[in-house]
This record gives C-alpha cells, sequence and structure tokens, in this order.
C-alpha cells in the first residue's frame, strides 16, 4: 500500500502548494549530444522556454527565475554518453539531455530518467500536435518518456552529373527515386553503376559508393536492404538475420573488390568527406537530411540540380528500400526533486512549440516534429524540409527502443568493419556477431 | 676518439633517422602561424588567424581558452606538490628509518610502482563519486596523485640512499631528534631530486588526458587536453593550422621547462635505474 | 619508539592515498569482475519493477501463466477503494460523477483516464499535476511503477494477489540492479574477440618493445660518440616524445599520416593516389602505432643507456682502444655487458608499461581499422566507458581489467625476485 499512500499524500501536498507564492532560482542544465554551432537552438529553444515559463509564471504572481546552463561541446558521442552515464551515476545528471531515443531503454531502466509524462498533459499543446509516430519512437514500455526534439531520415545521395555520364536521361534521373522506391533500381544496380563510374574515369578509384565514415543507425539501413529486420513486432526481441547480415557485409566486401569504396574507408575525416561529396567527387554515397545544409556551406550552390536523392535502394528480392529516422529526444533525467524535474519537463514542452523548433529544424536541416510546423512561413519556404519529409519521411521506420539495441548495433557495425577492411570473410564476421550476441543477449535475442 | 669522417657518416644516418620528427616539429612551427595551404608542403604568408582562440571563442559551446588554462595550471601545480611532499616523507621513512613492516611497504610500493593504473578507472570513479568529488579538478588531483605517487616515492626514496650516513649520524650524535636532522640537515642534500621530481610530476599532470577525460566532464574543469580533444573531434571544422596552434599553445610550457631544467630531467630518468 | 612513531607519521598520508586510490580500486575491480553491472543496472545499486517488455520473459523463467495475465491486466480501473481515497482529497461531487459514470471501468493507459478527469462535469480537474496524482489513485497494475524497497514491492504483489509461489522468483526478477555473477569470466573465455585482443596485445607490446630498445641503444650509443654540441641536439630531438603531452604528439602523427597530410603530399607528387598513412590497412596502422609508442618509449631508453654509458670508465674504453678494437667490437663487448641491468629494466618496465597503456592508441587508431589494433587494456576501456551506443558494461569492462591486474601483479612480483629484492631492502644503518 506504501505506493497509494505516498500518491495520496503527494496529491495532498499538491493541492495545499499551489496557491502559495514565493520566489523560486531554479538552475537547469541543458546537454545536448552530437551537436555543434548548427544545432545551437537544442539548447537555445530551452532558453526561449524558460523566459516564456518565467513570464506565465509572473503573470499568475509567482517569481521564478530560472537559470540555463548549456553545454553541447562534446568531443563526440561516445564521450556525451559517458558523460551522461557518470553524472547520473554521480546524481550530479544534466536536467534535461537532448540525446538519441535509443538511450531511453537503458536509461529508463536505470532509472536516470523520469517519464515526461508524469509532469505535462500530453492532450495539451503542443504535445498534443506532434507526430504520433515520433512520439511513438520516444516512448518505451507504455510510458512516454521523452519528446522528439527533431526528425530526420537517412538518404541516399546521387551525383547527378555522373549519372548523365553513365547515359542515364534527365527524365530517368527524375524517376529514379521513385524506382527505388519500387524496388526496380537496387544496390546491385549501385555497384554496377558505381564500377562503370570507375571505369569510365568519372571518379577516382575508391569514389564510386562513397559510405558514412563511423558508426551509425546508417548502417542497420543496409541490413534492412537485405531482409534484416532489427526486431520481432510480435515479441519486441531483437532479431539476428543472419543471410541478411552475410550479403549486407558482402555488398560492402564486393564493392571494395570492385574498387568502388576504398577498404580503409572508415576512419576518413569527416570533414573532408562532406567536402568531398559536396563536390562531386562521390558518384554515390548516403547520408543524413541535415547533410544539405553542409553542402552548401561546402560550396555547393546548385544542390538541386547536382544532387538527386532518394530511400537506401533495396539489396535484393528479400530486401526492401528503406530509411531510417534517428530523431534526438528530450529527456528529464532524474533529480530527486520533483519540482525542478517538473520545471524541466514543461520547458521541454514549451521548446517543442512549433515556432521554436521550426528555428531549430530550418537553421540545422532537420525535419519538424509537430505537424502545424508545415504552415509556418519559414518552414514552409525551405523546399529540402519539404521535398525530404514527403519522399523520406513516408517511409522512415525507426531502430526498436531495446534494452540491449546498443550491444546488438555495436556488434552490428564491428562485424562489418571486420569484413568491410577484410580482417575477416563476411561469413566469419556474422559467424562472431553472432556468437557474441548469443553470449550476450541471450533469450532477447531471436536467429534466423 | 678518432674518425671525423665516420662521426659524420653516423651524425648523417642519425639525422635521417631523425628525420620524421624533425618534420612533423619544423611543420608543427610552420602550420601554427601561417595561413594554409592545402596540397602544399610550402608555407603560406605568415598569419596569426589560427591563434584566435585565445581572443576569441572558435564556437560558441566552448569553454574559454583561459579558464581551461587556468584549470589545468592549477591541477598541475597542485597534483605536483601534494606528490613531492608527500614523496618526501614517505621517501625518507622507506629509505632511512627503521620501521615494522619495512619490506613489505617496499615491496607494496614496487607493485604499485608497475600497475596497469589506468584500468582502475572505473572503480576510481566509483570512489570519487561516493565521496562527492566526481567531476571536480579536487578529484582528478587525487587520482593522479595516487597514480604518481609510488613512482614518486620510489625516486625521493633513491635520492635519499645517495646521501652520505655520516651526515646523519654526526646530528643524531649531536643529540638532535631525527625529525631535525631530515628536515636541517638530509632534506638540502636531496633539494636537486626535489625539483626533478617536481617538474617530472607538473610536466606528467600537465599531459593527463584519460583521467580528466573520464573523471570531470563538466565545461569548467576542462584541462587543456581534452580542450583540444574536444576541438580536433568536432566534425565540422577540421582546421589543421587551428590545431597546431592550440597544440604549440599547450605544449609551451613543456618546451620552456625542459630548456629550463634539461639537466634535472635527464637526471632523474637516469635515476631511475638504481630502482 | 619516536623514531617509529616519526616513521608511521611520515608514511601515513602516502598510505593512505595508496589505500584510498590504489588498493581499494583493485578490490572493487575484483568485486565488478563479478557483476553484471552496466548502464541499464547502474551502479549504486537498483528498485524493484516489472515493465511490459519485462512481461514477455517471465514465462521462460518459470513464472505462471496465471500471474502473468494477472500482472498484465489493465493499468487503471476505477474501483470502490479508488473512489473512497478519491472523494477525500478531491471532494465527493467529483466522486459520485465518477461513480456514477465509470465504476469498473478499465483504463490501458493513464492517459485515457486523466481525459475522464479533465471532463468531469461536476468541477474538471484543471491542474495537470493533480490529475495526473488523482489518476494514480486508481492504479492497478504494478507495471512500469518503480519501488525503492524489496518490502514495497512484495507489498504491491500481495494486494495484487500475485500466487505466493510466484513472488520469490518475481522479486529476484524485478530487481534492476546489479547482481553478482560468474558470467563475465565465461563470456570472456566464449567471445572470439577475446583471443584477437589478447594477440593484439602480445603482438603490440613485443613490436614496441624491440623497436623503442633498437632505437634507444642505437641513439644512446651513437650520440655517444657525436660531440657534445650535435650530441645534444639529437637527444634533445628524441627526448621531446617523451614529454610532449599525448594529444599533441599524436596530433602532429595525425598530420604526418592523413589524407592530405605529409606522407600523401610527398607521395602525391610520384603519382600514388591520395590515401590516410594512418588507417589504409591493419599494416599501416600497426606500423603508426608501433612506432608512436616506439619513439615514446625510446625517449626513456635513451636517457637510461646513455647515463649508464657515462658510468663506465674511461679507463676501459681507452684501454679497449689501445688494444686496437674497432667501435663495433667496443659497443659489442664492453658497453653492452655494461649495461646488462639497465636494458634488463628497461625491457620489464616497459613490458608493463606497454600492456597496460592505451592512451596514445586511443588517440590515434582508436582501435581500428575493423579493431585490428584493439589491444586488451583498450578493450577494456572501451567496454566499460567508452562507446557509440553509450552502453557502459563495468562488469564486463573490470573482469578485462582484472586480467590485467593480475598478470600485473605476477609479473612485478617476478621482477622482485629478478632484481634481487632483499638487497633493496637491507635495514637502515642508524640503530636507537
Amino acid at each position: 500500500m506504501t505506493t497509494l499512500t505516498r500518491t495520496t499524500a503527494m496529491a495532498a501536498a499538491l493541492m495545499a502548494v499551489s496557491s502559495a507564492a514565493f520566489a523560486e532560482d531554479i538552475t537547469i542544465t541543458v546537454w545536448a549530444g552530437g551537436s555543434n554551432d548548427s544545432d545551437s537552438y537544442r539548447v537555445e529553444a530551452i532558453e526561449m522556454a524558460a523566459d516564456i515559463l518565467q513570464r506565465e509564471a509572473a503573470i499568475l504572481g509567482e517569481e521564478l527565475n530560472i537559470t540555463i546552463d548549456g553545454r553541447w561541446d562534446f568531443a563526440g558521442w561516445s564521450e556525451f554518453k559517458q558523460a551522461v552515464t557518470l553524472a547520473a551515476e554521480a546524481g550530479d545528471a544534466p536536467s534535461i539531455v537532448v540525446t538519441s531515443h535509443l538511450d531511453i531503454a537503458p536509461w529508463s531502466q536505470a532509472g536516470y530518467i523520469v517519464p515526461i509524462e508524469n509532469y505535462v498533459d500530453l492532450d495539451a499543446w503542443p504535445l498534443n500536435n506532434v507526430y504520433p509516430n515520433l512520439m511513438e519512437i520516444a516512448a518505451f514500455d507504455g510510458m512516454q518518456w521523452g519528446v522528439p526534439q527533431d526528425a530526420e531520415s537517412r538518404p541516399f545521395f546521387f551525383w547527378i552529373e555522373t549519372l548523365e555520364a553513365l547515359g542515364y536521361s534527365e527524365d530517368e534521373i527524375d524517376t529514379l527515386p521513385d524506382r527505388v522506391a519500387s524496388g526496380e533500381y537496387t544496390l546491385q544496380d549501385v555497384l554496377a553503376d558505381a564500377t562503370r563510374a570507375v571505369e569510365m574515369g568519372l571518379v577516382e578509384e575508391g569514389y564510386g559508393f562513397y559510405p558514412r565514415v563511423s558508426n551509425g543507425p546508417d548502417y542497420a539501413q543496409f541490413y534492412q536492404s537485405f531482409g534484416g529486420e532489427l526486431v520481432d513486432p510480435e515479441t519486441g526481441r531483437l532479431v539476428l538475420d543472419t543471410v541478411a547480415m552475410t550479403e549486407f557485409y558482402q555488398f560492402f566486401v564486393d564493392a571494395v573488390a570492385a574498387g568502388v569504396t576504398r577498404q580503409n574507408h572508415i576512419g576518413t575525416d569527416w570533414g573532408q568527406w562532406y567536402n568531398e561529396v559536396a563536390n562531386g567527387r562521390a558518384a554515390f554515397w548516403h547520408g543524413g537530411t541535415w547533410h544539405y545544409g553542409r553542402y552548401i556551406s561546402e560550396g555547393n550552390e546548385d544542390f538541386w540540380n547536382t544532387v538527386q536523392f532518394s530511400l537506401i535502394p533495396a539489396g535484393n528480392e528479400a530486401g526492401r528500400a528503406n530509411t531510417i529516422t534517428h530523431p534526438l529526444v528530450y529527456l528529464v533525467t532524474a533529480q530527486g526533486d520533483d519540482r525542478a524535474e517538473e520545471v524541466a519537463a514543461q520547458l521541454v514542452a514549451i521548446a517543442t512549440e512549433p515556432r521554436l523548433n521550426t528555428l531549430h529544424a530550418i537553421q540545422s536541416n532537420h525535419l519538424a516534429v509537430t505537424q502545424v510546423q508545415e504552415g509556418i512561413d519559414l518552414y514552409a519556404g525551405d523546399r529540402w524540409a519539404a521535398e525530404a519529409t514527403e519522399r523520406l519521411l513516408t517511409s522512415a521506420n525507426s531502430q526498436p527502443n531495446h534494452i540491449n539495441y546498443g550491444v546488438f548495433s555495436e556488434a552490428l557495425f564491428s562485424g562489418l568493419e571486420s569484413a568491410w577492411t577484410g580482417t575477416q570473410t563476411p561469413e566469419e564476421a556474422v559467424a562472431e556477431v553472432e556468437a557474441q550476441l548469443r553470449a550476450t543477449l541471450g533469450d532477447e535475442l531471436i536467429v534466423r | 676518439m678518432t674518425g671525423h669522417a665516420r662521426i659524420w657518416h653516423l651524425a648523417t644516418f642519425l639525422g635521417l633517422l631523425s628525420l620524421p620528427l624533425l618534420i612533423m616539429y619544423l611543420y608543427q612551427l610552420i602550420d601554427s602561424v601561417t595561413a594554409p595551404r592545402p596540397g602544399s608542403l610550402l608555407p603560406g604568408e605568415v598569419s596569426f588567424e589560427n591563434w584566435r582562440f585565445l581572443w576569441a571563442s572558435i564556437d560558441q559551446g566552448r569553454p574559454s581558452i583561459w579558464q581551461v588554462t587556468l584549470n589545468t595550471f592549477v591541477f598541475s601545480c597542485i597534483t605536483a606538490s601534494i606528490i613531492c611532499s608527500l614523496s618526501l616523507t614517505a621517501g625518507y621513512a622507506l629509505s632511512r628509518l627503521n620501521l615494522p613492516g619495512r619490506p613489505v611497504f617496499l615491496g607494496g610500493l614496487l607493485v604499485l610502482h608497475s600497475f596497469p593504473t589506468i584500468t582502475l578507472i572505473i572503480a576510481i570513479f566509483i570512489i570519487l563519486q561516493s565521496v562527492g568529488l566526481y567531476d571536480s579538478l579536487v578529484g582528478v588531483i587525487f587520482a593522479k596523485t595516487a597514480l604518481l605517487l609510488p613512482f614518486g616515492i620510489w625516486i625521493m626514496k633513491g635520492f635519499y640512499d645517495t646521501v652520505p650516513w655520516e651526515i646523519e649520524m654526526a646530528g643524531v650524535q649531536d643529540g638532535a631528534s631525527r625529525f631535525r636532522v631530515w628536515w636541517e640537515l638530509v632534506l638540502p642534500q636531496v633539494r636537486p631530486g626535489l625539483a626533478a621530481l617536481l617538474i617530472i610530476a607538473f610536466l606528467d599532470s600537465w599531459s593527463e588526458f584519460v583521467l580528466p577525460l573520464v573523471l570531470a566532464p563538466s565545461s569548467d574543469v576542462q584541462v587543456l587536453a581534452t580542450y583540444m580533444y574536444a576541438v580536433i573531434n568536432d566534425d565540422t571544422n577540421q582546421d589543421f593550422g587551428l590545431f597546431k596552434a592550440i597544440g604549440m599553445f599547450y605544449s609551451l610550457p613543456v618546451i620552456v621547462i625542459y630548456l629550463l631544467f634539461q639537466k634535472q630531467l635527464m637526471n632523474i630518468y637516469g635515476g631511475g635505474t638504481k630502482g | 619508539m619516536r623514531q617509529q612513531l616519526l616513521g608511521i607519521g611520515f608514511l601515513a598520508p602516502a598510505i593512505l592515498i595508496a589505500v584510498l586510490f590504489f588498493m581499494l580500486p583493485v578490490l572493487l575491480t575484483v568485486g565488478f569482475s563479478f557483476t553484471n553491472m552496466s548502464t541499464s543496472t547502474g551502479i549504486g545499486g537498483g528498485e524493484y519493477l516489472i515493465s511490459q517488455s519485462d512481461l514477455r520473459g517471465l514465462e521462460a523463467q518459470g513464472i505462471t501463466a496465471e500471474t502473468v495475465e494477472r500482472l498484465d491486466a489493465a493499468g487503471f480501473q476505477i474501483t470502490e477503494d479508488g473512489l473512497l481515497r478519491f472523494a477525500e482529497i478531491y471532494g465527493a461531487e467529483r466522486a459520485t460523477e465518477l461513480r456514477d459514470d465509470y465504476l469498473g471501468d478499465s483504463f490501458e493507459a493513464r492517459r485515457d483516464l486523466e481525459r475522464v478527469l479533465r471532463d468531469l462535469t461536476s468541477e474538471p480537474i484543471r491542474n495537470t499535476r493533480e490529475r495526473k496524482a488523482a489518476a494514480d489513485l486508481f492504479a492497478v497494475s504494478l507495471l512500469g511503477e518503480r519501488f525503492a524497497s524489496e518490502a514495497a514491492f512484495r507489498g504491491a504483489l500481495a494486494t495484487m494477489e500475485i500466487p505466493e509461489a510466484d513472488r520469490d522468483r518475481l522479486t529476484t526478477l524485478a530487481y534492476t540492479g546489479w547482481r553478482w555473477t560468474s558470467e563475465n569470466f565465461a563470456l570472456l573465455m566464449e567471445l572470439p574477440s577475446t583471443w584477437r585482443y589478447a594477440l593484439n596485445s602480445a603482438f603490440y607490446v613485443a613490436a614496441t618493445l624491440a623497436v623503442s630498445l633498437g632505437l634507444a641503444l642505437f641513439l644512446a650509443i651513437s650520440t655517444f660518440y657525436l660531440p657534445d654540441r650535435l650530441a645534444h641536439f639529437f637527444r634533445a630531438v628524441w627526448f621531446l616524445p617523451r614529454i610532449l603531452p599525448p594529444v599533441m604528439f599524436v596530433l602532429i602523427w595525425n598530420w604526418f599520416t592523413w589524407d592530405t597530410g605529409f606522407i600523401a603530399t610527398i607521395t602525391g607528387w610520384f603519382g600514388v593516389p591520395q590515401q590516410n598513412w594512418m588507417m589504409q590497412t591493419p599494416i599501416h596502422a600497426w606500423t603508426v602505432v608501433i612506432l608512436i609508442n616506439g619513439f615514446v618509449g625510446a625517449s626513456l631508453g635513451m636517457i637510461l643507456f646513455a647515463s649508464a654509458i657515462k658510468a663506465i670508465p674511461t679507463s676501459m674504453l681507452h684501454a679497449s682502444e689501445v688494444d686496437g678494437a674497432n667501435r663495433w667490437q667496443q659497443v659489442i663487448y664492453i658497453m653492452l655487458p655494461q649495461m646488462r641491468w639497465p636494458i634488463l629494466f628497461y625491457t620489464c618496465y616497459q613490458t608493463l608499461s606497454l600492456l597496460t597503456s592505451f592512451e596514445y592508441i586511443l588517440l590515434s587508431t582508436n582501435g581500428g581499422p575493423g579493431s585490428a589494433t584493439e589491444t586488451w587494456p583498450l578493450a577494456a576501456f572501451n567496454i566499460a566507458l567508452n562507446n557509440y551506443g553509450g552502453n557502459l558494461r563495468y562488469g564486463l569492462g573490470s573482469a578485462f581489467a582484472l586480467v590485467l591486474v593480475v598478470i600485473g601483479i605476477a609479473l612485478s612480483l617476478f621482477y622482485l625476485r629478478l632484481f634481487n629484492f632483499k638487497e633493496l631492502v637491507t635495514k637502515p644503518r642508524i640503530e636507537q
């Protein structure tokens, strides 16, 4: 009965407190992972929200002073997550974190975060206007833990000039995304075209297909392209499809063998990578919707006439063209202080206000989280946001929120890396991934 | 010795062997003060643009370089002083005083001295967290001190060992307490060793990277190593000129200290053999 | 006596620090390696929680289907009990309305019940937090609810009338904190990657040691024969790697080897396509890793050996020259034998520190490409503290670290014998 007594006491306390008015000083720390200057609105939106919340409080006659202490200067995702985890262990976690939705499962299990639904009304503006599928991605185990901070997806890119030189007509190039979506144009065609492009000297060796240079959700897309499923929808267990995994690894090995991808490609400098793909040194590549802005700043003034984009093509009959959306989410951490958590949650809700979110979406070339953003001039006037939403987001799926997904995705990538760099054959790599996942995941894994 | 020609052969060979290092040092210097010229090895025009981190923020999210430098300086100075004072007393006790269990201490010290310290970082984190020192400079100072202390004690013990017994004997026979003998007679004898240890401990702390990275992630306790690492790893900004300038700024104290104290430095590493 | 007090006083602070930050961590590492501690279990201890995703595994764990069904029941239900509590806080009028319209109804999610409370005609509960608290009064399921203590959890199980037989097992399963286990070591043996890390480490230590020892000897001997100024210059050049901060030293290597760096530019003149000379293949990566660490190691060795050579009586060298020995013979027959102990010391010292160090590898290749240069300590660090998924496995990482701890202690005890420990601990000469 303890829980009930506790709840009852809390309810009574709430009734009592709500009428009292006193000056309140609250410091809210916000840490954003994987961010740089162009993502500054991840923190600034919270600052603007704080201003609004203070004004709202003032109207009610309360004095609320919120200080926001934001930080996004982490070296990378691993450093960020390490810092958040250790700080949470030390009872010193930032009040709000902006991170991958994949962290919800382990962090909620560990008790680092509190469900945002305990503090804000999900049926009230603006949370009731967030795309339901995005809201779903920020939920786990039947609870709404966070609020999506942005949306994106990870398309496949084509350099139009190279396609033309390969003999594609303008019309064929325009309809390419549809052919990819229907499964007519596959990764095998990519490989064939890339090989020709290298042979014809349109691009240098190793620049036919120019993938992402580090671990990321992108690679799960290729697993899906070959028919792999990440999670079993019925049981919620993770799935290792050995056939799909082998073929997915084989594709990258073939690409290296054909000379269209470099064997040492992983670990290429990001700055160099952006510059090269933005200026047509690569024939085919894949990236994220937010790369659009980066290509422009790398000197590609004419994106729409130089680059075509589509879903990630299917790899074989078993697979499908797909793209993964990997929204970052605002999470509120357990502070042991109900009021601080409540204020943090309210700030997150206010920061989701369409106008505020649009600032981030357009500045950093991400996609909207609420439905009405399409009607906001700043957003509607952006061709990229509009077309990418339509072409990609409709067929996007996300990675599963599962406590052990981190282990799964690390294993998937390290196997890929081994096969790609020639340390192991695809079969050996898959066997090692399987052995490792069986050992670490046990019942939570289905091997097909 | 003989043979000028042969010496020049040797010198030339050594020069060739050192070429990679020499090139690295040379371009480190050049690139930090010139405008970048991608794809060319000829230096561009002189420019101090790379040093902009000193007066402007390179991007909004980062703490100020001066705050970071101050942190590094405070961290290194305090760590070095604690290590020195503890080594000074413990080294003396182990070298000269007849203690019960002295062999155990010495043996333990040697084992610690050669221990996989960094593998303990998870446990160190938990201890710091439980005493509330996680994410503070004080915590990193304690951790660094502990990891470097066995080395310090060992070195100081080595220096005490070389002090002639006669000095102490004379003092003791005059009726002075052991403490006074240590303070007035022995300490002056090991001053060079102390200086060397101070320098080494300072340099070692100045360079420390993994401990602050894991144990003190907040902006306001960044040190130069973690600051530089974060700047290098920011993928939106691959500017080797900037990196090298920061590296130059970071290494400057090291180089100055080396130039001033090279004799002592060589001494202490040489002295290590005695252990 | 006073002398002993002085000794203890002198040692105490050092011992305190060593115990707190050295001995204690070692013991904790041993402890952790027998736990399943990770991000999701937390370090501090856990709570009791059964979540929706736990449900699917329960039957496999021997929980009866009846219990699972009970646990799976709808989350919120309007009951007389609940209404009574509700009336107390929110007034009889609202309670009556709820009873009239919804008595016996179940709600899957709290959100659904919240909507009802907001739409009460008598007087809606307007404040969000109050509404949530009110809804919680009708909670019947414990799914997703965290209980701070075992007693609280068991109490809740009793309230839900979960069969006695399942309660113990459920309590064990519901605990979110870490548990004692020896699985880490089984996993260590089972994972194919373990052996690769071990082999990588062995190769890394052997190759780096060979490079740094060779370099150090050559530098120490050759600078001995050079005129003072030149010797001085070269020693400075080779000493810098030791004292430059690692982040800085690796940065210049990065510049030297990266795609448009120095080597790539030079080789580019001869038509070699641009490439990253650090990460091109495992061979490139190993070469760079071994050179970086070898150079740093050579700095230390050079100083050690140079001072050992200086200690050789010049008369011995002069005598050999009179005997007509050439340089080569001088080195082989006089210097090297005299440097036996420094060389041995250096080898021992370097083996141990290379075996456990990973800083330079972390900064340069970070174990790549394809975990080709992932050594044992780096793997321990990555598993426990540093990976993209943010999935920190302290338990498994500690098991990896413990292996190194054991090897470290064994090696240093062996070294103690080798260097004749007894001689080191001869009694002090002043006895009072």
